[in-house]
């Protein structure tokens, strides 16, 4: 290229030039300038008609791509005079991947086969971005459903997303008519439903996010709440016996929820009637009272913000937070020991059925806690070798699945089953610790900095996709943006004053968003890409339908359940 | 030391200007062979302000290396672009740190601005020496007025892109007022430019345009042509750098970018051109919504024609775009020697 280049440089300037040799003439650059191989990047701001057929970009963006592609043919690769620089094309550093329940971070964003991670690294990111506050519901999970049928259902349903994830990932390709370098799956659903399908991705991604921010709320008035009441216990040497049934040993689990007429809402009642200063403490710090009105002022600043790329600096909180959860539970499971009777069908005192009927309750919880569908396709981009992809992917849900059936099974194992029953495990196990616990006050407060730092992230994203599909616009304006965001924010402690079962709302929104991504969409369009292809054969529908059904089964039961 | 032009002996001391305030025809021809009658368009600025890229942008040229920074050569025709047909364009580093170009500079002066129909002098706004540029820009205008009194000078307020978009005006504003107190008795024109944006399209346009002496009769007469012909628009490039020199339009445009943006797109075809050893010479584009012609016009300008009226055939387009070429190469010969920027 740099030969024809000084052909044309004497074309250009007959009377000859003195300049030096343009240097490497190798086309295979390896530009440790990545800026000059982005590619140009249209704000929504700038597209100004939007309608299925014709999409225009406005005058001056489309100027801009002009100029630099023009700039572009001036410049030897390794020249960095005509690069545009970030505050002219915005970098494309603006891409955030998330998984409902787990974590939300930017990502860097290569163009298709200059990916530079490893395989290691593509599958930690999976099992990172995949790995979250679900983890607290898995064990209540596998109690509702029975042990045995528990670990079944945990199993299997790992299987089923990964293959539905597995279709997703290979959704593209089966497109040979557009160049879908670019595209993320809500794009693809768009080309194969029209507007339907870009509106319903946006809804259920929607329902995902802000059953995920709601999730949040709740998880977060808990563990502020528990960490206040701890300090406060801590400072004045309060022991907190109270009538909450617990083992009496060095390492107490309470039931919280075991007293006569319980409320759904775990107030914690404490008979001290004749200290006014805890009454004045249990009056203002109360976990559904008042406690959640609190976290307002915290977080909604935070919510206002227009780019939290701040926040997403955070994601490492989310791997301590689970690597600490597992060292919690293996520490307390050592010392706790093993509690474990088989009774296959009829519940006793203290144990549960190995089979129970309410096992849907843990297949919704499962679709959130597998959930990945949405953002596979960019994590898997940045993987090196593309031909791994599937490997990769394999591995990382192995060790999601692994990791769920650990913690699941050691908390439901361990708990401890003679003096208390196991309908006693909490839709978060944490709260099966009483707040005087030192080892469960630290992981309270490690997630309760995480989810603090992921909630704003959430809701950034949540306001881009539903403020920039109906406005255009990812910041209308300033009220635009706050009655958004009080609107999640009383959603939020709507809830956690009065329904705060996190297991109860992570397995509505988990199956509902999970009709969408996991279900529905990914065999739908794998059975019309086959059809158009005329490779369409029997057994295939039916498997796919089949998996339709399945979706669709599981939202419908979590209403009978 | 690095090597120098063949033909330059680089009699640094004879040529200064205590030595021969006049040095003879022969003896310039013999520095500089061809610019003899050559009028000269200086670029100046201070080294890293940007004046390749621009010229690169401008004239469609492969960027060059920095040759200031390989200290090496030294060759006063530095750059050979040619301009409006009959000018060249010469690259300066005014104020840099290399003292042997500051001597070369020094003793140069004379022949550097002499026969200079233009002067544009490229400030960068984020420069932290703002005195030691004034400077520069004032003695360059010293000798400005010592050898070519007649120049246009032209300052760019540069790389704008980088100052935050509420101050720019108020800077710019700044900088233009001191530009045009440092200039008296010379009269300069100021632009803000930034090569991210269409400025520095519309500040080399502006330059082009106060150029051209019969620009006014120039624009009336395509404004003649385009009616009878039936033109929705018709522009006038410059030939080399494809800068709008007027244009006419008989209703609103919605985009106001499309001059750069043409000016771009054929540049880069240009280049495409080149690589095949062949030169751009005509493009028709049509559809059932219009017809747009590009064709050399005069031997300095090309000309853009934009029909909407696709009943009308390209031939007769063509023709009348063909009889016009003769009418507007007499429009250029008969304004006379005094105007010889638009002849060969």
């Amino acid at each position: 290229m740099a030969n024809m280049d000084s052909d044309s440089r004497h074309l250009l300037i007959p009377e000859g030039d003195h300049e030096i040799n343009p240097g490497p003439m190798n086309i295979q650059f390896d530009s440790s300038d990545i800026r000059s191989k982005r590619p140009f990047y249209i704000e929504p701001t700038n597209i100004v008609s939007v309608n299925d057929v014709i999409q225009r970009v406005s005058d001056h963006a489309s100027a801009m791509n002009k100029r630099i592609h023009y700039y572009s043919r001036l410049t030897a690769p390794a020249d960095r005079a005509l690069i545009a620089p970030d505050h002219v094309v915005p970098a494309p550093e603006e891409c955030y991947v998330y998984s409902p329940l787990g974590s939300a971070y930017k990502l860097q964003c290569y163009t298709e086969g200059y990916g530079k991670n490893t395989s290691l690294v593509t599958i930690f990111m999976i099992w990172n971005t995949m790995l979250g506050t679900s983890i607290l519901s898995i064990p209540w999970g596998i109690k509702q459903a029975g042990f045995t049928t528990g670990m079944c259902v945990i199993m299997l349903m790992g299987l089923l997303t990964l293959y539905c994830c597995y279709r997703v990932v290979k959704s593209r390709s089966m497109i040979s008519s557009v160049d879908t370098t670019t595209w993320e799956y809500p794009d693809v659903c768009r080309y194969y439903f029209g507007s339907f399908g870009q509106w319903s991705s946006l809804l259920f991604s929607l329902v995902s996010l802000i059953g995920a921010m709601i999730v949040y709320w709740v998880l977060m008035s808990n563990f502020l709440f528990n960490t206040g009441k701890f300090i406060f216990n801590f400072i004045h040497h309060i022991n907190d016996t109270d009538s909450i049934p617990s083992t009496n040993d060095s390492n107490p689990v309470i039931c919280p929820s075991a007293r006569s007429g319980g409320h759904p809402d775990n107030s914690s009642v404490i008979f001290y009637a004749s200290n006014s200063e805890l009454q004045q403490f249990e009056k203002w710090w109360n976990k559904s009272k008042t406690v959640p009105f609190y976290l307002i002022g915290l977080l909604l600043p935070l919510l206002n913000f227009k780019s939290p790329s701040f926040f997403s600096k955070f994601n490492i909180l989310g791997t301590v937070s689970v690597l600490y959860l597992i060292f919690l539970v293996t520490w307390k499971a050592i010392r706790l020991g093993f509690h474990l009777e088989f009774h296959w069908f009829m519940p006793t005192e203290f144990f549960v059925p190995e089979i129970r009927f309410q096992f849907p309750q843990l297949t919704g919880v499962l679709t959130l806690a597998f959930f990945i569908h949405n953002c596979i396709i960019t994590l898997l981009k940045n993987n090196k070798n593309q031909e791994n992809n599937v490997r990769d992917l394999s591995i990382a849900y192995m060790l999601v699945t692994l990791t769920y059936l650990y913690i699941g099974v050691l908390v439901f194992a361990s708990f401890p089953s003679p003096p208390l029953s196991k309908d006693c495990i909490e839709q978060n196990f944490l709260d099966n610790f009483p707040s005087s616990d030192i080892l469960s006050f630290i992981a309270r407060i490690f997630l309760l900095f995480q989810m603090m730092t992921v909630y704003p992230l959430l809701g950034y994203l949540a306001r881009v996709q539903l403020l920039g599909h109906v406005f255009g616009d990812v910041y209308p304006s300033i009220f635009h943006v706050l009655i958004f965001n009080l609107f999640i924010v009383g959603a939020g402690v709507i809830m956690a004053c009065f329904y705060p079962n996190i297991g109860g709302i992570i397995r509505y929104s988990g199956a509902a968003c999970g009709l969408a991504f996991v279900f529905i969409y990914p065999s739908l369009i794998y059975i019309i890409s086959l059809h158009q292809e005329d490779r369409l054969t029997w057994p295939k529908l039916i498997f796919h339908a089949f998996i339709i059904i399945l979706g669709l089964a599981n939202l419908i039961v979590q209403f009978f359940m | 030391q690095g090597k120098s032009s063949p033909d330059a002996a680089l009699p640094r001391a004879e040529l200064g200007p205590s030595a021969s305030p006049r040095p003879s025809p022969r003896q310039l021809r013999r520095v500089m062979p061809n610019t003899a009658m050559k009028k000269k368009v200086l670029l100046m600025g201070k080294s890293g302000s940007g004046k390749t890229s621009m010229r690169s942008i401008i004239f469609a040229n492969y960027i060059a290396r920095d040759t200031r920074r390989l200290g090496a050569t030294i060759d006063v025709e530095h750059s050979h672009v040619r301009f409006l047909g009959n000018l060249v364009l010469n690259l300066w580093d005014c104020g840099g740190q290399d003292t042997f170009m500051e001597n070369y500079f020094t003793s140069q002066r004379d022949n550097i601005f002499r026969n200079v129909e233009v002067l544009i002098y490229v400030f960068d706004v984020e420069s932290r020496e703002l005195e030691k540029d004034m400077h520069y820009y004032q003695s360059c205008l010293e000798a400005i007025l010592q050898n070519s009194p007649d120049a246009k000078i032209f300052c760019l307020v540069h790389k704008m892109d980088l100052v935050q978009e509420d101050q720019r005006d108020l800077i710019f504003k700044e900088r233009e007022e001191d530009l045009r107190r440092l200039s008296r008795p010379l009269e300069c024109a100021c632009f803000r430019t930034s090569i991210w944006d269409e400025t520095l399209y519309k500040a080399w346009s502006s330059i082009v345009y106060q150029l051209i002496p019969n620009v006014q009769q120039l624009e009336m007469n395509l404004r003649n042509f385009a009616q009878i012909i039936e033109a929705d628009e018709v522009l006038l490039f410059e030939r080399a750098t494809f800068l709008v020199i007027s244009h006419y339009q008989c209703k609103e445009q919605r985009d106001v970018h499309r001059f750069e943006k043409i000016s771009n797109i054929i540049k880069q075809f240009k280049l495409s051109c080149s690589k095949l050893a062949t030169s751009f010479q005509s493009m028709e584009v049509r559809n059932s919504n219009f017809a747009a012609f590009i064709d050399i016009f005069t031997s300095n300008t090309y000309v853009m024609v934009v029909m909407s009226d696709p009943s009308i055939p390209s031939a007769a387009t063509l023709i009348n775009i063909r009889n016009a070429r003769k009418h507007f190469e007499k429009l250029e010969r008969v304004d006379g020697p005094k105007h010889r920027l638009l002849m060969r």
